[in-house]
């Protein structure tokens, strides 16, 4: 059951869950409120965490329609070096 | 020329092992010294601290570090310490290092940070004790960083941290949350001596270049911001000077 009104006091609890819960403490999530559905953005180091706020979200606020897009930080070797000149 | 790689906010856990190792095999290829700027694991447990270790440790260039906020979340930072300073890391917090890298002296200072803010929208030391607590950690922390660049005898200063020392790389944050990003009074203290750069993490959705007011390039290198497994900045020798004086 999804009807829960999307005021600040839910994204103010979502954006704190996001960093207490200590099955997920991210701190760079970015929580965008639309009409009807909240969308978590940005990115985590292992799909598993991805997989993990998505779970916990999901328990903790059922009555709340969150969506995420979330991607997973690229940790490949540099292509360049910056000259300090 | 002295070649240093960073990374910070790289949060260790055993779910992210292995996902750095790839690019850190071909580190010694691309750089003489690798820094750490902070948030090195999730919650600042002895397990995900040896999690850093293995990632981490065992490289052929020496690693410098110092802890994030994330490190402190469960207080067994002593613990943390001792584990990644076993595996041969280099953990600074309010004092230096100085590393041969092929005859240069590289000289890094570093301490984790903490907030305040920035010229004309910072916390004053006032009122509550818990207000004036916040800004006299900074304050110290600012005063500690400060003394252990002075105190570097090396050809090249840089200064290492999590909290950002300008706002400049924090372009991209909401400005309402700057002041729990960093402080002008890590930038006063990097801009007190002859510093060449000065790295930090903690602001995700920060910028990577910035410059103190003094002149001082500043680099974000949070994971997310860089998006590979470190970034590599070559310090030329018009940034070399023998014997780097002190002052400014």
């Amino acid at each position: 059951m999804n009807d829960r009104p999307l005021d600040g006091y839910v994204e103010a609890e979502v954006q704190r869950a996001l960093a207490e819960d200590i099955g997920v403490a991210e701190q760079g999530i970015t929580i965008v409120r639309r009409e009807h559905t909240l969308v978590l953005c940005g990115e985590v180091e292992s799909a598993a965490r991805r997989d993990e706020v998505v779970r916990v979200m999901g328990e903790r606020f059922p009555d709340v329609t969150i969506e995420t897009d979330i991607g997973v930080i690229r940790a490949g070797a540099p292509t360049a070096a910056e000259e300090l000149t | 020329m002295i070649r240093i790689a960073a990374v910070g906010d790289v949060h260790l856990d055993e779910d992210v092992l292995g996902r750095f190792r790839p690019a850190l095999d071909q580190l010694p290829e691309h750089a003489d010294v690798l820094l750490l700027a902070g948030d090195l694991t999730r919650h600042g447990t002895e397990e995900e601290a040896r999690c850093v270790a293995t990632e981490f440790g065992d490289l052929a260039v020496p690693v410098v570090a110092v802890l994030g906020n994330h490190d402190y979340h469960c207080d067994q930072v002593p613990q943390v310490v001792r584990v990644l300073e076993d595996a041969g890391i280099i953990v600074l917090e309010g004092d230096g290092t100085v590393l041969d890298c092929s005859g240069t002296r590289l000289g890094v200072a570093g301490a984790k940070g903490f907030g305040g803010g920035f010229a004309g929208r910072c916390a004053s030391e006032f009122g509550e004790p818990e207000m004036k607590a916040f800004v006299r950690t900074t304050s110290a922390i600012a005063e500690k960083l400060g003394a252990a660049l002075r105190d570097l005898e090396c050809d090249v200063r840089v200064a290492l941290t999590h909290y950002s020392p300008v706002p400049d790389t924090l372009a991209g944050e909401p400005p309402e949350i700057y002041p729990f990003l960093g402080s002008y009074l890590l930038g006063q203290a990097i801009d007190a001596t002859d510093t060449a750069l000065a790295l930090h993490g903690h602001a995700h959705h920060g910028t990577e270049r910035g410059r103190t007011p003094g002149g001082v390039r500043v680099r974000n290198v949070a994971h997310p911001v860089i998006k590979q497994a470190y970034s590599v900045y070559r310090l030329t020798d018009a940034q070399v000077s023998p014997n780097a004086a002190p002052g400014r």
